[in-house]
C-alpha cells in the first residue's frame, strides 16, 4: 500500500470550497425545508379537499421517489420552461423539497402525538384556533419532533452529495475533480469521507445534549405538578 | 419546447426493462443485508462480547454518517488502488460495476437492518427465552422456532421501509456505470434530447414500485400475523 496524503494538502482549497458549499446547502435546504414541512403538515388536514388532497399527493409522491430522479427531473424540467437558474441554487430548492415532506410527515405525527383534550381545553378557555396551537400544542409537540428533525437533517446533509450529479460543485464533486486529476481515489475518497462523518457527528452530538437539557427542563417543570396525566 | 407525450411512451419498453434490473439489484442487496444482518444479531447476542458491539457502534455510525453515494465510489473506486499485500505481490479488490453497487448497497443496508433488528429483538419479551428453555430449547431451535419469527413479525414494518430506502439507492449506481432505470432513462434523453418526458416517465415508475412495496406492509402484517385459536 503506498498512500500519499500530500496530494490532500495540494488540493486542500478546492476541497474545503466544497466543503463549505456543501454546508451552506444544507443550511438553505433547512431553512427552506422546515417552513414547507409545517404547511405541508398544516395543508393534509386542512378542511379544503383541494389543499389537503394536494398536499398528501405531494408527500407521497416525493416520499416514494429517489432523490437523485428528483433533482434530475427540477434540473431539466425549469430550463423546458424557460426557467434559468444556477445548479446550486436549483440543488438548494430540490433539496428542500425532499426534506420538507418528511419534515411535514414529522411535524404531522408529533402534532398528532399531544392528547386531543389539550387543544380543546385551549379552544374552551377562548383561545383561538391559531393561538392555542402556537402557545399550547406546538410548545409540546417540539420536544417529541426534536429527535426526528434532527436525524432528517443528517439525511439531508448525506443527500447533498448526489447534488454532485447536476454539476453543483459540492464536497462529492470536488472529490471526483481531484480524483479525476490526481488519479489517487482512495485518499480522496477517504478524507471527503471523514468531513462528512465529521459534520454529522457534530450535529448528532449538539441534538443529542440539546435534548437532554430540554428532557431535564421538562421533567422539572411536570415534577412541579401532581398530575398523573405527565407526558411521555 | 411543448411537453410532448409520445417521447414517454416511446421510452416506456426499454424503461420498463430497466426497472426490472432496478427491482433485481434491490432485491439481492437487501436479501444479502437481511440474512447477514439476522446473523450478525444473532452471533452477537449469543456471544454478548464488548468488543463486537463496540466495533459494530462504529461500523453503523460510519455507515450512518457518510452518503451512500460515497460508500458505493470507495467501494468502486477506492477499494481497487490499495494492494493488500506487502511486498512485490498484488491483492487487489477490483470488482465489476453492478458486483461493486450490490456490495456497496448491502454493506450499507446492512448497517440498517441490524439496527432495525436489535430494536426488535428488544421488544421480545425475557419470558419467552425462559419459556423456551423450559421446554429444553436451546440454541437452534431457539432461534429458528422461538426467537426470530416473532422478531420477523414485530419488524415487518421498519423492513419493508427499509426495502424502498434500497429500492430509492439504486438510481445512485448510475453513477457507476451500471445501466439501470436512471441509467436507461439518461441514455435514452441524451439521445433524443428530450429529458422531461423520458424522466417523467421514470420517475412514475419508481413511485409505482415504492408506493406498492411500501402499502405492502400491511398486507404482509396480516399475512404472518399470529393466529391464536
Amino acid at each position: 500500500m503506498d498512500l500519499d496524503f500530500k496530494i490532500i494538502l495540494d488540493w486542500w482549497p478546492l476541497i474545503l470550497d466544497g466543503f463549505k458549499l456543501t454546508l451552506v446547502i444544507v443550511f438553505g435546504a433547512i431553512l427552506l425545508g422546515i417552513p414547507l414541512g409545517g404547511l405541508l403538515a398544516f395543508g393534509r388536514q386542512s378542511r379544503f379537499k383541494i389543499i389537503s388532497i394536494s398536499a398528501t399527493a405531494f408527500i407521497e409522491l416525493f416520499r416514494n421517489t429517489p432523490f437523485m430522479i428528483q433533482v434530475f427531473l427540477l434540473f431539466y424540467v425549469l430550463p423546458f420552461y424557460g426557467i434559468r437558474i444556477p445548479a446550486n441554487i436549483v440543488g438548494i430548492i430540490g433539496l428542500a423539497l425532499f426534506g420538507s415532506v418528511y419534515y411535514a410527515e414529522i411535524i404531522r405525527a408529533g402534532i398528532d402525538a399531544i392528547p386531543r383534550g389539550q387543544l380543546e381545553s385551549a379552544r374552551s378557555t377562548g383561545m383561538s384556533y391559531w393561538q392555542s396551537m402556537t402557545n399550547i400544542v406546538l410548545p409540546q409537540t417540539m420536544r417529541i419532533i426534536l429527535p426526528p428533525i434532527g436525524n432528517q437533517t443528517l439525511s439531508l446533509v448525506k443527500e447533498s452529495s448526489i447534488l454532485s450529479t447536476i454539476t453543483v460543485q459540492e464536497l462529492t464533486m470536488s472529490a471526483l475533480i481531484v480524483q479525476g486529476q490526481t488519479f489517487r481515489p482512495f485518499e480522496v475518497f477517504i478524507v471527503i469521507t471523514l468531513l462528512y462523518w465529521g459534520v454529522n457527528e457534530l450535529i448528532a452530538t449538539c441534538l443529542r445534549i440539546y435534548e437532554r437539557r430540554l428532557k431535564r427542563r421538562s421533567t422539572l417543570v411536570l415534577a412541579g405538578t401532581s398530575s398523573n396525566q405527565r407526558l411521555s | 419546447m411543448k411537453f410532448n407525450f409520445s417521447y414517454t411512451i416511446d421510452a416506456l419498453p426499454r424503461l420498463l426493462e430497466g426497472a426490472l434490473i432496478t427491482i433485481e439489484i434491490a432485491a439481492i442487496g437487501f436479501i444479502l443485508s437481511l440474512t447477514i444482518g439476522t446473523l450478525i444479531t444473532v452471533f452477537r447476542t449469543v456471544i454478548q462480547s464488548r468488543l463486537l458491539n463496540a466495533i459494530l457502534a462504529v461500523y453503523i455510525s460510519f455507515i450512518r454518517g457518510t452518503p451512500l453515494l460515497i460508500q458505493i465510489f470507495l467501494v468502486y473506486y477506492a477499494l481497487p488502488a490499495i494492494d493488500f499485500l506487502p511486498g512485490p505481490g498484488e491483492l487487489r479488490i477490483d470488482m465489476g460495476p453492478v458486483t461493486a453497487g450490490i456490495v456497496a448497497i448491502t454493506l450499507n443496508s446492512v448497517a440498517f437492518v441490524t439496527e432495525i433488528l436489535r430494536g426488535g429483538l428488544a421488544a421480545i419479551h425475557k419470558g419467552q427465552y425462559e419459556a423456551a428453555s423450559a421446554l429444553g430449547l436451546r440454541n437452534y431451535p431457539l432461534w429458528r422456532k422461538v426467537i426470530l419469527p416473532q422478531l420477523f413479525m414485530k419488524t415487518i414494518p421498519p423492513l419493508v421501509s427499509e426495502f424502498t430506502q434500497v429500492l430509492k439507492a439504486t438510481p445512485l449506481l448510475a453513477m457507476i456505470t451500471v445501466v439501470e432505470l436512471m441509467r436507461v432513462s439518461q441514455q435514452i434523453f441524451s439521445a433524443n434530447y428530450h429529458p422531461v418526458e423520458v424522466l417523467l416517465g421514470a420517475f412514475v415508475i419508481y413511485f409505482l414500485i415504492c408506493f406498492v412495496v411500501s402499502r405492502s406492509s400491511i398486507l404482509l402484517e396480516q399475512r404472518f400475523a399470529v393466529r391464536r385459536f
